[in-house]
């Protein structure tokens, strides 16, 4: 395997990292098991549950569909890295209020999801929030109290810039 | 009983989670989180048929000692899983860890590989090679329990695990009654599809000699004492630890193959190895729920009242009995509460625990209860039909009313307390069936058809020890036990058996503590999950947590409080009379002393302590049973409008209510959490989740992408309205609420469908009510209609 192994140059919640890597590990597997970066969950490793989501170059993406060897010279970030985001922190805020989490496994997916329906879609109601976050799964909540935390979000940043 | 307000922090407020925090930050710490130095992964071979003889594993000369089959779990004396049920006729099952000479599902474990990376495993696995002498296949139960079926256990003269009869003769009433209803109804299987797969990481801890196994589980004292006979290994030589769980519904409610070989290995090998479930897996090796098939025939009166129910059930058990719930309960479950929230007099039904070439069932959150009440519902809704009246107006007929309660039903289960009928009135105003009515009547523009339809359960939860005892399964429950100890600065650690996973017992067993001792959230620690730290606990399943584990909190809490009150008098040099425990002090008059300062009295200043202080001091342990053994019974009804679009058989849900009663609620927030939960859960029955399988055994569905779970837009913003009547058995008046919302929606939904049918004549009785299902019933209907003609 090592034989194999590539060389990459990232950018992972604003640090500089240097590694080699196999070329078929993928970037879920790269951040927890050797970033130990563990608030990234995996859910069902063939990209449809979305609880993996995190960002690339600033865009929500599949982190167990994407090699970690296609990330030369992006930048990652993980929930771990939105401790300080503004609108993270609204929507940290919004989901505890509302039980927009259970067991909290799907939960940083949720986030990195939502936080990125909050910014592209301040417009939306609530079937434009379903539609919207219809990539990521929850098996607990029933969805409920997270369209509501989004919502509360939503409407908190319109009527702040209002 | 105590006070219950909805103000502050204590029982009745919606207060948040304490557990959120680290969760919404990526600071949890799942199975698959935890990495060990040294840690080795596991991964494993699994057949890929449904029923076979093993005639040869070849294991590449590299890869000798990386894999390990039956054969070295035995010399190291490892046993089978065996969950015998005591009840006459169970026919016993050995389930070996990896597969004994013969495999009877697809995905069964054959083999685990050892490597250090989890893809390396992997790969090792698939470079094993498993020679399969195929055998004929059970993929169907009422195939399976023909003559001349071929026989998933060898020595078993059928494939039926148990059958069960209860109830008596009914001929009178078959030959009598002016309305008779049959039906063929049925469930299909189902994954549980917790988003956390389940995982394990075990080591052998060389300081205190003990096997540490992490594992994502519900029940980790039950994990224990399987793991001990499996092992045989004394169980104070085992530690079981569930760390965050993320998710569970059932599927971590049993001792599982993989914890036992991983156990074991991490005891060869002396080193910590780990196990996750992939996704795969879990659809494959883990389609272990829900399939029911239902014979029932209904007996009322012109009126639609109900004079008996006669039902011949059958559940796919699969190929093993699971420890520690066996292969029985499920439909031992079914012949037991048949008969929901209703009072008729007769009843007969006969339940077979069929044993196939698929995974073993476990019980999913409802457990018998879902099928049960799709059965019965669709029953009370053709009775309806029968007679020409409402199906609300047939349920009104039927259920028991509330100057009944307490009630013992036809099959003498002890309803505690609640308004059945009234749950019923609300749902017909919340959903303004009216309107509906008045929709129907005029058609919708786009040829949609608009249905109707409603479902009323009731729920027992928190089971009592006969009826574990009436089963004689591995695991009976009885006293439950909760520690409570003050900290010596003035905090409480609470340390309860049970396991949370969702439930946010970290914050509601602290609103309890809060509630008996005025110790602000804050302050009030739950240590769970855990055989190293807490008493003894059958786990979390069955809606038992919050009745069982809250009601020995609260216990505890009282005797802590006795305590605090008598040392608090004496350093205030009070009489015993009326000193109270309020806002976390203890008063006598205008003295107050804290319980920070009685704390540090007991842990620091015990010279200051009275003679004759109870030396138990400020930690108590203290065992709790409802006032009742019969459990407590939640119930609701719930109400959906859909849309049916009769050329490509889609359904939308318009409108979901459910008006639900679950005693006093502790927190109303995670009530409704569980609510939204459970029926988001039930819509997946209804609408979406099915693991087919072909002739062969085989199944069909192995990814997201054909096995389908309900998201966003699949799921309603259901709306919930409470309706509170305590139990009169339970500290507070708590009843269990954690299964109800994944009860009735398949019911509620098909009602619905089948009232939008109604102009075109035909029904739908299977679940899932697929686009498919319903064409095929219109085409049937139609096919029909040109046969006659």
């Amino acid at each position: 395997m090592s034989a194999h192994a590539k060389s990459i140059s990232l950018t992972v919640n604003g640090a500089r990292v240097e590694a080699s890597v196999p070329p078929r590990q993928h970037l879920g597997d790269f951040l927890r098991e050797r970033e130990l970066l563990t608030g990234t969950h995996l859910g069902c490793e063939h990209g449809v549950c979305g609880a993996c989501t995190i960002l690339i170059d600033g865009e929500p993406a599949r982190s167990c569909i994407t090699f970690a060897v296609a990330c030369d010279g992006r930048s990652i970030t993980t929930v771990e890295g939105l401790d300080d985001d503004p609108v993270a922190t609204e929507l940290r805020e919004a989901f505890a209020a509302e039980h927009g989490l259970q067991c909290g496994f799907c939960t940083p997916g949720m986030l990195v999801a939502a936080r990125d329906v909050v910014l592209r879609r301040p417009d939306a109601d609530n079937p434009a929030i379903r539609t919207a976050m219809s990539g990521n799964l929850c098996r607990c909540t029933g969805y409920v109290g997270i369209v509501n935390a989004i919502r509360r979000v939503i409407d908190a940043r319109n009527t702040n810039a209002g | 009983m105590g006070e219950v307000s909805t103000a502050g922090s204590g029982v009745g407020a919606r207060v948040r989670r304490k557990e959120d925090d680290r969760l919404l930050r990526g600071r949890g710490r799942f199975v698959g989180d935890i990495a060990l130095v040294g840690m080795k992964e596991l991964a494993f071979v699994r057949s890929p048929v449904a029923h076979a003889t093993i005639t040869g594993i070849e294991i590449p000369e590299e890869h000798r000692g990386a894999v390990l089959t039956w054969a070295d779990l035995a010399a190291g004396g490892v046993k089978p899983i065996r969950a015998v049920s005591g009840l006459p006729g169970f026919k016993v099952s050995e389930q070996p860890a990896l597969a004994d000479g013969k495999v009877r599902f697809v995905g069964e474990p054959v083999a685990v590989c050892v490597a250090a990376t989890r893809a390396e495993a992997e790969d090792i696995a698939a470079s094993v090679f498993v020679d399969y002498a195929e055998l004929p296949v059970n993929s169907d139960m009422l195939e399976a329990v023909k003559p001349g079926a071929p026989r998933v256990h060898d020595h078993w003269p059928d494939n039926v695990f148990l059958e069960t009869n209860v109830g008596g003769n009914i001929a009178e009433i078959a030959a009598t009654a002016p309305v008779k209803v049959s039906r063929t109804i049925r469930t299909a299987r189902q994954c549980m599809v917790p988003l956390e797969g389940k995982g394990v990481v075990a080591h052998w801890d060389r300081h205190v000699e003990q096997l540490v196994l992490t594992t994502s589980t519900q029940m980790p004292h039950i994990v224990r004492a399987g793991l001990s006979e499996c092992l045989d290994l004394d169980q104070g030589l085992i530690r079981v630890v569930a760390p965050d769980v993320g998710g569970g519904f059932g599927w971590k409610g049993l001792l599982q193959p993989e914890e036992i070989v991983a156990a074991w290995i991490a005891m060869r090998l002396d080193r910590p190895v780990r196990w996750t479930e992939d996704r795969r897996e879990h659809l494959v090796a883990a389609a272990n729920a829900r399939e029911h098939h239902y014979e029932i025939t209904a007996y009322a009166d012109a009126r639609g009242r109900l004079l008996g129910i006669e039902a011949d059930a059958w559940v796919d058990a699969g190929a093993y009995s699971v420890y520690p719930f066996s292969a029985c309960l499920e439909a031992a479950q079914v012949g037991s509460i048949l008969p929901g929230p209703y009072d008729f007099a007769h009843y007969r039904c006969r339940t077979f625990s069929v044993c196939t070439n698929k995974p073993p069932i476990v019980p999913y959150r409802g457990v018998a209860r879902t099928g049960v009440c799709f059965a019965m519902e669709q029953m009370i809704d053709a009775v309806a039909d029968a007679v020409g009246r409402e199906p609300w107006q047939v349920r009104l007929e039927n259920l028991v009313p509330p100057e009944k309660m307490p009630f013992d039903n036809v099959t003498k289960k002890h309803f505690d307390s609640g308004d059945y009928p009234e749950s019923v009135r609300r749902a017909v105003a919340a959903i303004e069936l009216d309107g509906w009515r008045a929709r129907q009547k005029a058609g919708e523009v786009d040829g949609r058809l608009i249905g109707v339809g409603f479902a009323t359960y009731c729920e027992q939860s928190a089971h009592g020890t006969a009826v574990y005892h009436g089963w004689g399964i591995p695991m009976v429950p009885g006293h439950e036990q909760a520690q409570a100890r003050i900290t010596p600065d003035g905090g409480l650690e609470l340390r309860v058996g049970v396991q949370s996973h969702g439930q946010s017992m970290e914050t509601t067993f602290a609103q309890v503590a809060h509630e008996v001792l005025g110790i602000p959230l804050e302050k009030i620690k739950l240590v769970h999950g855990d055989t190293g730290l807490t008493p003894y606990s059958t786990g979390t399943w069955g809606s038992r947590s919050m009745v069982m584990a809250g009601g020995a909190v609260a216990t505890a809490c009282r005797t802590l409080a006795e305590r605090l009150r008598k040392i608090g008098a004496h350093l205030m040099q009070a009489g015993p009379e009326g000193v109270l425990l309020e806002g976390g002090s203890v008063k006598a008059g205008a003295a107050a002393v804290t319980i920070r300062e009685i704390a540090h009295t007991w842990y620091r200043a015990p010279q200051l302590l009275p003679a004759d202080v109870d030396r138990g001091g400020l930690e108590v342990t203290a065992g709790y049973k409802p006032g009742s053994d019969h459990g407590t019974f939640s119930y609701a009804t719930h109400a959906v409008a859909v849309a049916v679009d009769p050329e490509i058989g889609q359904v939308e849900i318009l409108d979901y209510v459910v008006v639900e009663d679950a005693g006093t609620m502790v927190n109303p927030m995670v009530v409704d959490g569980q609510i939204y939960g459970g029926v988001a859960q039930g819509v997946g029955t209804a609408l979406y989740e099915r693991m087919p399988y072909d002739a062969e055994g085989q199944p069909l569905a192995s990814t997201f992408a054909d096995y389908l779970i309900p998201g966003f837009t699949e799921v309603p913003h259901v709306r919930i309205i409470h309706m509170l009547t305590p139990s009169p058995y339970t500290e507070f008046g708590v009843k269990g609420i954690g299964e109800g919302g994944a009860i009735a929606p398949p019911a509620a939904i098909c009602n619905a469908i089948n009232d939008a049918l109604k102009p075109l004549g035909v029904i739908v009785t299977n679940a899932p009510m697929t686009p498919e299902v319903i064409l095929g019933a219109i085409a049937g209907q139609q096919d029909a209609g040109r046969g006659a003609a």
